[in-house]
């Protein structure tokens, strides 16, 4: 299952209310190392399916969540569980550093 | 791409003058761009698309609240701070020979470029 795209006005809905951990990848168009990780991140929704949900945002067009959660670097990788920031990874990092901090909060 | 919402790519101009700058800042700096080259691709481009749209070549791997006020506050424009001072370059796109990423590449072609940001 491939991360499905959250904008300013769904990321309620789509992650502060998520029953389960959502993995949410900050990124921007025209951002090298926001390429390198888009497919570590579609590996990590596969790998995890049922038990974390793994969504997408780009921070050129949805400003206010990335102005709320204080992102600079892009791209940072931020982990939610109910309904708050629990954790964050920032770069293009290996799959095995997403996973080793994901699995804190199944 | 898993990462599609039609990005406008950088006028011609721009992408070149950026592309010189990326090849010339390179060797000047003993740095290497990315073993994948779609990633320097990208990073031109964005690079490119700011100068256009900024009068600056703002970093591409930022977000920003206000891209005006940072270009002319003028830390993050290519070659940024963290780079001049210290060959830090989060966006991968001039790499330290001792990179994991660093390819033996300091140069790069228009064609190879465009090839690349087409696909988005």
């Amino acid at each position: 299952m491939s991360a499905a795209a959250v904008t300013d006005a769904t990321f309620k809905e789509e992650v502060i209310d998520s029953d389960v951990p959502v993995l949410v990848d900050f990124w921007a168009p025209w951002c090298g190392p926001c390429r390198m990780v888009a497919p570590v991140v579609e590996e990590i929704s596969d790998q995890y399916e049922g038990q974390i949900k793994v969504v997408k945002i780009n921070t050129d067009e949805n400003p206010n969540v990335a102005s709320q959660y204080g992102i600079r670097s892009i791209p940072t990788l931020m982990i939610f569980k109910g309904g708050q920031r629990v954790d964050m990874v920032v770069g293009a990092v290996p799959k095995t550093t997403l996973a080793n901090t994901l699995e804190k909060y199944l | 791409m898993t990462h599609s919402a039609n990005p406008q790519q950088a006028t011609e101009k721009s992408l070149e003058a950026m592309r010189k700058f990326s090849e010339t800042y390179a060797k000047r700096t003993d740095t290497y761009f990315c073993s994948d080259l779609g990633t320097t691709a990208v990073v031109i481009e964005g690079l490119a698309k700011h100068k256009d749209d900024y009068g600056s070549p703002l970093c591409p791997c930022r977000y920003y609240e206000d891209k005006e006020a940072e270009v002319a506050a003028a830390y993050w424009n290519c070659p940024c701070v963290p780079m001049r001072e210290r060959k830090e370059c989060h966006c991968m796109l001039f790499l330290t020979p001792d990179n994991p990423f660093a390819g033996d590449q300091q140069e790069i072609s228009v064609e190879q470029i465009r090839t690349e940001t087409n696909q988005y």
